[in-house]
């Protein structure tokens, strides 16, 4: 758990250096001449360092920094001008919402496809499964999630284009909101989990796989069990352990998907704040999409550590 | 050179046995692979032979239809869709080469090296690896992005020294293990030197997995930079197939209108293959390689 602790105060302390470490200043780029904020004078300087807490020495902006934090004060965006917890308090459900939901979904058919893979390992069915997946992971999400678009959206009409919920929809009745949520989330989220599943199924049919070999399914055959029984209460119990050691992968593959498939489908989560303000340059509001990101990573990672101790009784000595 | 030497000479000398077969190279995906990467070089090679436009020149109206003068139309500035393809081709082999190259050099330096020097180096460097794979990648990657600026090269050096934990991880654990090995013993007990060792047993040990890591993050590699292009961090004046992408998705009327197809298509396809092409050859070469494997499937 304490290595968690380090990774999360480093990612902090990374999160103040790294801007500094770039070169340029920001207050000289945000009053430069040609900026729409263009400014003059030493006062107004003066008052801009002090607006965005980049006065006095770099130990003290640390400090500063870190208690702002510890208050849940992440600054202000440049853009909006709204404090940046807010935006990312406004952003954070739906990404949990998308991430969260195709790891569910990835899970379930992803492990499913799996166990029936690995259990007939080398017939057509195997083979079939096996080169189709891999070819569907290799497919950009940009491109599937701009090709679900035009298929699905555009030219068949059957879901919304682009966005989260449909402009206006708080007047809507709390199961009409509900499906309207759902129809936006479907697309981005089937993206997510076709990126999402292929991983699970082939650590789970390599565990399978291996597990096909042991001595207790013999013995469990010999004995007259019944076939889906040994399939998934035997073998497929044991399989899964590797699957879980697996997450801290996938929760970096659904992140790097993520923000890509939000982009894409205008989806308004925190890889939208995240990319957004790249091209805007509004630094605030990139960092702390970057935090929030950076710990929702940490956190799973060491959910992960525990559930595997606990799955696995040997881990814990 | 020096003179060729008499046959019935070199016929009589017995040759080297060599292992049998490589059979690896005649594996379907490997000749398809190859085959493929083995095109996409000659595109980026012979790029301005292919091209019919100067990519970065303003030669048409703009959003012009594909037609006998620009193959796949034009882009919202009018520079020509298709010449920008096959000039694309470029950044994305050089990003599949430089990237896992720098990466493995990397992973060569903090996980093979210390790994032979053993005690307090290599317990120190395999913290420090541990901690790097904690990080969180892709978001590490955009702010730094974002930070430097909108710059190829920051680009793919970002991209590489993301891919130095996870190779150096996995040649730390086969380096450890060839250490302890039985037959490394044998070698010092017969008298063989440090260097000698390095050379007969560690690099023939750990060659075929710094080519398979190499293949993998050479794949990665290429999507990671579409994937940043894409999200806004390329070079803006550059020529790539996630800048298309991204300048095409940006356009607002995209879908509404047959532009989709000749501009947002194209690059996405290219992507996949090159992707692809360096997947098919790192699974054609994982069996041989990795002995799990071959026992497992």
């Amino acid at each position: 758990m304490a290595s968690y602790l380090v990774t999360v105060f480093v990612l902090i302390t990374l999160n103040f250096w790294l801007p500094r470490a770039m070169p340029g200043d920001p207050i000289e780029t945000l009053i430069s001449r040609g900026s729409s904020s263009f400014v003059y004078g030493e006062e107004s300087v003066a008052k801009l360092e002090e607006y965005y807490g980049l006065n006095g020495s770099v130990a003290s902006q640390y400090g500063q920094y870190l208690a702002r934090l510890a208050r849940g004060d992440l600054g202000r965006s440049i853009t909006t001008n709204q404090p940046v917890r807010d935006e990312v308090a406004r952003a954070l459900p739906w990404t949990i919402l998308l991430i969260g939901g195709s790891l569910v979904l990835s899970t379930l058919i992803g492990l499913t496809l799996g166990v029936r893979s690995g259990w007939r390992r080398d017939r057509p069915v195997d083979r079939a499964m096996m080169t189709g997946l891999l070819a569907v992971r290799e497919f950009p999400p940009q491109l599937f999630a701009s090709l679900l678009v035009f298929v699905v959206a555009v030219k068949l009409e059957w879901l919304p284009l682009f966005g989260a919920e449909t402009p206006f929809s708080s007047s809507f009745g709390p199961i009409d909101r509900v499906v309207d949520i759902g129809r936006h989330a479907l697309l981005p989220m089937l993206v997510l989990t076709c990126g999402l599943m292929v991983g699970q199924y082939l650590v789970m049919r390599a565990g399978m796989v291996t597990e096909l070999g042991s001595d207790y399914l013999l013995l469990g055959r010999a004995k007259g069990l019944h076939q889906r029984r040994l399939k998934y209460r035997y073998a497929a119990r044991n399989a899964l352990l590797p699957v879980v050691s697996l997450s801290a992968v996938e929760i970096g593959f659904a992140v790097t998907a993520n923000v890509i498939v939000e982009r894409v489908f205008s989806y308004p989560g925190l890889g939208q704040l995240m990319v957004g303000s790249i091209g805007t340059r509004d630094y605030p509001a990139l960092q702390g999409a970057f935090l929030a990101f950076s710990l929702g990573i940490v956190t799973v990672n060491a959910l992960a550590d525990v559930l595997y101790r606990r799955l696995d009784p040997r881990t814990t000595a | 050179m020096t003179a060729p030497a008499d046959p019935r000479l070199e016929a009589e000398t017995p040759r080297p046995q060599r292992r049998p077969g490589p059979s690896v190279l005649r594996s379907p995906l490997m000749v398809v692979g190859l085959t493929v990467l083995g095109l996409l070089v000659f595109v980026a090679v012979f790029a301005p032979l292919l091209a019919t436009h100067d990519p970065k020149v303003v030669t048409g109206a703009a959003l012009e239809r594909p037609s006998a003068r620009h193959w796949l139309g034009t882009n919202d500035s009018g520079r020509d869709l298709f010449s920008q393809l096959v000039y694309g081709t470029r950044v994305s082999l050089l990003v599949g080469s430089v990237g896992p190259s720098l990466a493995l050099l990397g992973a060569v330096m903090i996980g093979v090296l210390p790994a032979l020097i053993g005690g307090r180096v290599d317990r120190l460097s395999n913290r420090f690896v541990v901690f790097l794979l904690a990080l969180p990648g892709l978001p590490l990657l955009v702010l730094i992005g974002a930070l430097v600026g909108q710059n190829q090269w920051a680009i793919i050096i970002v991209i590489a020294t993301g891919g130095i934990a996870p190779n150096a991880r996995i040649l730390r654990a086969k380096a450890l293990s060839l250490r302890e090995a039985g037959f490394i013993s044998a070698a010092r007990g017969f008298g063989g030197g440090p260097f000698y060792v390095l050379r007969r047993h560690f690099v023939p040990g750990l060659g075929p997995l710094i080519l398979v890591g190499f293949v993998t993050w050479a794949s990665t590699a290429i999507a990671l930079e579409a994937g940043l292009a894409f999200l806004g961090l390329g070079d803006p004046s550059g020529v790539s197939w996630g800048l298309m992408l991204e300048r095409g998705l940006s356009q607002r009327s995209l879908y509404f209108s047959p532009m989709w197809t000749w501009w947002v298509l194209p690059p996405g396809i290219a992507i996949t293959i090159a992707v692809m092409s360096f997947t098919f050859v790192g699974v054609a070469l994982e069996p041989t390689f990795n002995p799990r494997w071959l026992r497992s499937s």
